[in-house]
């Protein structure tokens, strides 16, 4: 039996609003959501009154900010008093796993209509100590006792990758220029730079082999999507996003009790789960947002759901395959890369940017083939993972 | 002490806050001879992925202190 014919109801976006990511201030992390929040609601011509429930991604708000029970600290801010609020941590997949337990509400018929937000306020801390909240998000007892941070997780992961399968420097770096080409054209990312395979290949190390240009950015930006039964969706959307597939799936925190660092079975398996719900594979997702928190990162991804072979992913990127004309482009958006990467909104802001691309609403950047898209979303080095396949409806 | 090989590593150059002082470091995983993998700080020679290492006392004797490695 496949996956979907699990759910009662078929679920569909009716509106999707996103904050610009940047280091914004004089926004608060209240702020920030309730502008991302108020543009998914016009979006969907509905007001508060129609939202039944409310789902957070956040990853670290008490922590950056102090603040802790954020969830109903921002829905009743956005005037929705009374519904079910709660936050979702699952590190930087909090918003996609806020969004997969929104999907399983409305698809089981529990509710009609719900909003799903992804928060992240981080550039009122230094960099040391963004740094240090962000290892949180893998083992203190182990790896990060040791020294390690998210940059450096990756920094291993990418080191064994060059060594098992020959991907080179060249090719971390073409992921970098490619996302920055197409963020240089997104108005709302947060550095809007094309950069070159020179610069790229020799920016600042910050842990070995991956220097400041494989990272993803520090950043504070809010993203919202609201969420209804598929048999409603027209009241609110005349271009309802169809979810049709989608699945979570976790894994080991720590890096070093994975049997093999070169993939990630989160990813393998909420992909496979995603794939057999929508009764797709592969070869018929037309473009895709992936995790780049670091640009190894975009490659095991790229492995792990089965649009490049083992180890072949730096190849296919360095040959142009992921560019917004290649055969399978990735994240067109600018990705965490160049887009920003407000941690626990992400998630949320990936699915913005495929609904965007499926509605035919992203500009310069629009793809041609925009049928189907899909959304990954990765927590810690590799420990959760969401999946989400949209389609025109 | 415990002796293995490395199954990879990195130089960390930016730390988190309260490890800043020491950076440039070396981190590593080591697969250990006696099974398992762990990851440790290396101390004295950079390693590379082959490489064998042996663990040697951490001069901070504090429960969070990191396992300490050097090129064997």
């Amino acid at each position: 039996m496949s996956h979907a014919a699990r759910f009662a109801v078929e679920a569909a976006i009716v509106g999707a609003g996103k904050t610009a990511f940047g280091a914004f201030p004089d926004k608060d992390l209240r702020a920030l959501a309730v502008e991302a929040g108020k543009k998914a609601l016009a979006d969907a011509k509905c007001g508060p009154a129609d939202i039944q429930a409310f789902y957070l991604g956040n990853f670290a708000g008490p922590e950056f900010t102090g603040q802790s029970h954020l969830a109903p600290y921002i829905s009743t801010a956005l005037g929705m008093t009374g519904i079910p609020a709660t936050r979702f941590e699952n590190a930087c997949a909090s918003g996609g796993s806020a969004f997969f337990h929104a999907f399983i509400a409305v698809a089981s018929g529990i509710y009609d209509c719900v909003m799903v937000l992804g928060v992240e306020k981080m550039t009122s801390q230094t960099t040391g100590r963004v740094t240090e909240i962000l290892c949180g998000a893998g083992d203190w007892s182990g790896e990060m006792r040791a020294g390690s941070t998210f940059p450096s997780l990756f920094g291993m992961i990418a080191r064994r990758h060059m060594h098992e399968f020959g991907t080179t420097r060249e090719h971390l770096s073409a992921v970098a220029v490619k996302n920055h080409e197409n963020g240089a054209l997104n108005p709302d990312a947060q550095m809007r730079k094309v950069i070159t395979l020179e610069q790229a290949m020799n920016g600042r190390p910050i842990a070995e082999p991956l220097n400041l240009y494989d990272c993803s950015l520090i950043s504070d930006g809010a993203a919202a999507v609201i969420l209804c039964a598929a048999d409603r969706a027209r009241r609110f959307s005349d271009k309802p996003i169809s979810v049709l597939g989608i699945a979570q799936a976790s894994d080991y925190v720590a890096l070093d009790r994975k049997q093999d660092i070169t993939t990630f079975p989160a990813v393998q398996l909420a992909g496979r789960n995603a794939y057999a719900m929508a009764g797709l594979g592969p070869n018929e997702i037309d473009f895709a947002e992936l995790h780049d928190c670091f640009t190894i990162a975009e490659l095991i991804a790229m492995e792990d759901l089965g649009f490049a072979g083992r180890g072949k992913a730096g190849f296919f990127t360095a040959e142009g395959g992921t560019r917004r004309n290649g055969a399978k482009p990735v994240n067109a958006s600018g990705g965490l890369k160049s887009k920003g990467h407000p941690v626990g909104a992400t998630g949320v802001a990936q699915l913005c940017d495929v609904v965007q691309q499926l509605r035919g609403e992203a500009g310069e950047r629009q793809l041609r083939r925009n049928s189907v898209g899909l959304a990954q979303n990765l927590g810690g080095s590799g420990a959760s993972c969401v999946v989400t396949i949209l389609g025109q409806e | 002490m415990r002796a293995g090989i490395v199954y990879t590593e990195t130089v960390v150059h930016a730390a988190a806050e309260r490890y800043a002082a020491e950076a440039p470091f070396q981190v590593a995983i080591v697969d250990l001879r006696e099974g398992g993998r762990m990851t440790a700080r290396i101390t004295g020679d950079r390693v590379a992925i082959g490489d064998s290492v042996i663990e040697i006392e951490n001069a901070d004797s504090s429960p969070d202190a990191a396992p300490l490695f050097r090129k064997s």
